[in-house]
């Protein structure tokens, strides 16, 4: 690591380094902890750092995190979906796979291998009333996609009836939650929000060379 | 008589999601998982067109395209990078690979069959 320059400077390099992948990046540092950096995504953000002192965050109810790392390049990253309605459907499947295929090129993009991809997933829960088939739909969504896509699965915690607060360190693929009430305030306003889409410019159009 | 849709990307889900869109829309589709692959596709299909993916292992969708142009016999054939990427730099580095056109996913079916026809005709 590079450690010359301020730490406003280090930091703007990291999310500069960390942003050029993919277009979808949250640039939300929102504080620094003794230990590091905390960046907090929301659902359809995602993170991508090598840098061992950044923490990735987020609050998860029936959404999932994928956290995915490389453990011989040092990098990994987290992203946060929620499929749309329609039990099945393939729109709906595509939203997910877009989230991950996301994810992973911005791994490649960093140095990783596919084939050395390691993921934790979480979340999937079912926190509000009504919204039961929700939390599960994301969760087999999520282990499907790993095992059709020979990433290896090694862990995580998905479904029960709780939110999470989850912590990930992308680059040594630790990983923290806190259960959270089902009732908790914060998490009903998320999981009542509408479905946000990974925003990509022009998706589907065809462009002529 | 259907036209014949290459397909050429890593992810096992997107090939299967391309091959249910396509086959819905009256194409017949054959399938590779990367570069190499699908060159060795080529040696026995002759597809109306590709669909090709940008980052594969072994071999990426540039070496791809340029693996198809070399061949003389497969020049006319109309190649769409089919990517998550979408930057100035790659378009311009694929245009110069061989390809003919350029769709950001998330695809939307109507629209890649659309794109596919026109491409085709």
């Amino acid at each position: 690591m590079n450690h010359i320059g301020t730490l406003a400077e280090r930091r703007a390099a990291r999310l500069a380094r960390a942003t050029a992948a993919t277009p979808p990046q949250p640039l939300r540092v929102r504080r620094a902890m003794a230990d590091g950096e905390v960046v907090h995504i929301v659902q359809g953000e995602q993170y991508v750092s090598e840098d061992p002192n950044v923490v990735i965050a987020t609050l998860l109810g029936s959404c999932v995190a994928g956290c995915l790392r490389d453990p011989i390049a040092r990098v990994g990253g987290m992203n946060h979906f929620l499929l749309p309605g329609g039990e099945g459907a393939r729109e709906d499947i595509g939203f997910g796979v877009h989230a991950m295929e996301l994810l992973v090129n911005a791994l490649l993009a960093h140095g990783a291998r596919r084939e050395r991809i390691e993921a934790k997933l979480f979340g999937g829960s079912c926190v509000v009333a009504g919204l039961t088939s929700v939390g599960e739909k994301n969760a087999r969504f999520a282990e499907e996609f790993l095992r059709r896509e020979g990433i290896r699965h090694i862990g995580g915690s998905l479904r029960g009836d709780s939110g999470r607060r989850l912590q990930y360190w992308p680059v040594s693929g630790r990983a923290r939650q806190v259960f959270m009430g089902s009732t908790a305030p914060e998490l009903i306003a998320r999981e009542t929000r509408p479905v946000a889409t990974p925003k990509t410019e022009d998706a589907g159009a065809l462009e002529l060379f | 008589m259907s036209k014949t849709v290459l397909t050429v990307d890593d992810s096992r889900t997107m090939r299967d999601m391309l091959r249910l869109a396509l086959i819905d829309a009256g194409f017949d589709v054959v399938q590779a998982e990367d570069g190499v692959q699908g060159l060795e596709v080529l040696q026995d299909v002759r597809p109306d067109v590709i669909i090709t993916d940008i980052n594969m292992p072994r071999m990426d969708g540039y070496g791809f395209m340029q693996g198809v142009r070399a061949d003389v016999q497969n020049r006319a054939i109309p190649i769409l990078v089919l990517t998550t990427e979408s930057s100035p730099e790659k378009k311009v580095r694929a245009r110069d690979a061989g390809a003919t056109g350029w769709i950001v996913k998330p695809f939307d079916p109507q629209k890649l069959v659309d794109a596919i026809n026109r491409v085709a005709a």
